[in-house]
């Protein structure tokens, strides 16, 4: 009888973890070496089907590139010494609570607008140190030096 | 006795006082030298849709519209300025290693049902299969099921009403060979309209489920 306990044990694991997958901001689709993901003062490692969340700082080293699909259905992709953060993701459109706030440090992103941008074209706003971007339901391909 | 290099340079002649005032200057200029700019362009999306961006700083805004246009910002303070239109070239230079790492864009398919009801309208296309196909392309296994109502009837009833569409779509899913743990079922009653209208208008367009395929 141990094996199925066991296995029951396995599922109910499963079931624990499935609501924080929900939760996350996206996930990450596409990924070349070096890069890390900063959150909570840790740094986590960049792993193709690993959940994002609102928070998180993604670091590219020089040969980086990390992708990610975002809950809404947007797409990032990163380029090579590349600083991305997260600042909030907010996808809840039967409420309509939606927001994608996000900020480039440094480096290269091409991004393509989801779900937030269709519902709320307000709501989808890239931060870099020199200008803020607004983003109306669209693809962008932006640069920081 | 006073120490330090602040006692040292006022001990030092005129012209060498000058000399660091200089080298401060030249510091303070490598400084600002150093602050970023930003550079944005506009591409048309997968479909070859061209939105729009605005780039804003505190000295202005610029809106860009067309596909291949570019801005620049070089600081917070001045406004942004046009930087032309980029060709596909110089666009694949400047972001070669982005593009290169896109991740498939995601994609959509419509289910529509009947009136007040769980049961696919019977011109409903079977996709199921095409989008096992979609899934399998990919890195990682990811599908939306979301389910959606008209204005018909109250807003609690759509709720369940759009759950038990999405349910009714996935089982298909599921049948068709699609993991169970791949899905992620959700579900907006009449508050996502793909056709907007007013409350209680009857719109066989929104009675529908949406498959998105990440």
């Amino acid at each position: 009888m141990r094996i199925p306990v066991l296995f029951g044990g396995l599922l109910a694991l499963f079931s624990i973890q499935a609501p924080a997958v929900d939760q996350s901001a996206g996930s990450i689709k596409t990924y070349q070496p070096t890069a890390v993901i900063a959150r909570d003062r840790t740094e986590q490692s960049v792993q193709i089907g690993g959940p994002v969340h609102a928070g998180d700082t993604i670091i590219t080293g020089a040969n980086g590139a990390v992708g990610i699909m975002f809950q809404d259905g947007s797409v990032l992709s990163l380029g090579p010494d590349t600083e991305f953060l997260i600042e909030e993701f907010l996808f809840e459109p039967d409420v309509a609570n939606v927001s994608f706030l996000t900020r480039l440090s440094h480096g290269t992103a091409s991004f393509l607008s989801g779900a937030i941008g269709r519902i709320s074209p307000s709501s989808v706003k890239f931060k870099t140190p020199d200008a803020i971007l607004g983003l109306r339901g669209t693809k962008v391909l932006i640069k920081v030096d | 006795m006073p120490s330090g290099i602040f006692h040292r340079i006022t001990k030092k002649s005129f012209g060498q006082y000058k000399r660091y005032q200089i080298y401060f200057l030249v510091l303070g200029g490598l400084l600002v030298g150093a602050c970023s700019s930003t550079s944005v362009v506009l591409v048309p999306d997968p479909d070859g849709k061209v939105g729009e961006v605005s780039v804003s700083t505190a000295g202005g805004e610029t809106i860009l519209s067309q596909a291949g246009e570019s801005a620049e910002a070089t600081s917070a303070e001045s406004a942004p300025s046009r930087s032309g239109t980029l060709s596909d070239q110089e666009i694949g230079e400047m972001f070669s290693a982005a593009l290169a790492n896109e991740p498939l864009p995601p994609k959509r398919y419509l289910f529509y049902f009947e009136f007040d009801s769980a049961s696919l309208r019977p011109d409903a296309e079977p996709k199921t299969s095409e989008i096992d196909r979609d899934l399998k392309a990919r890195a990682v296994c990811e599908i939306s099921v979301i389910g959606h109502s008209d204005r018909t009837g109250e807003a609690n009833y759509n709720r369940s009403l759009s759950l038990r569409r999405a349910d009714a779509v996935a089982g298909l899913l599921v049948k068709q060979g699609v993991p169970q743990e791949c899905i992620d079922i959700r579900y907006y009653g009449e508050s996502d309209p793909l056709i907007p209208t007013r409350d209680g208008v009857p719109e066989p367009r929104n009675r529908r489920v949406e498959v998105e395929v990440r």
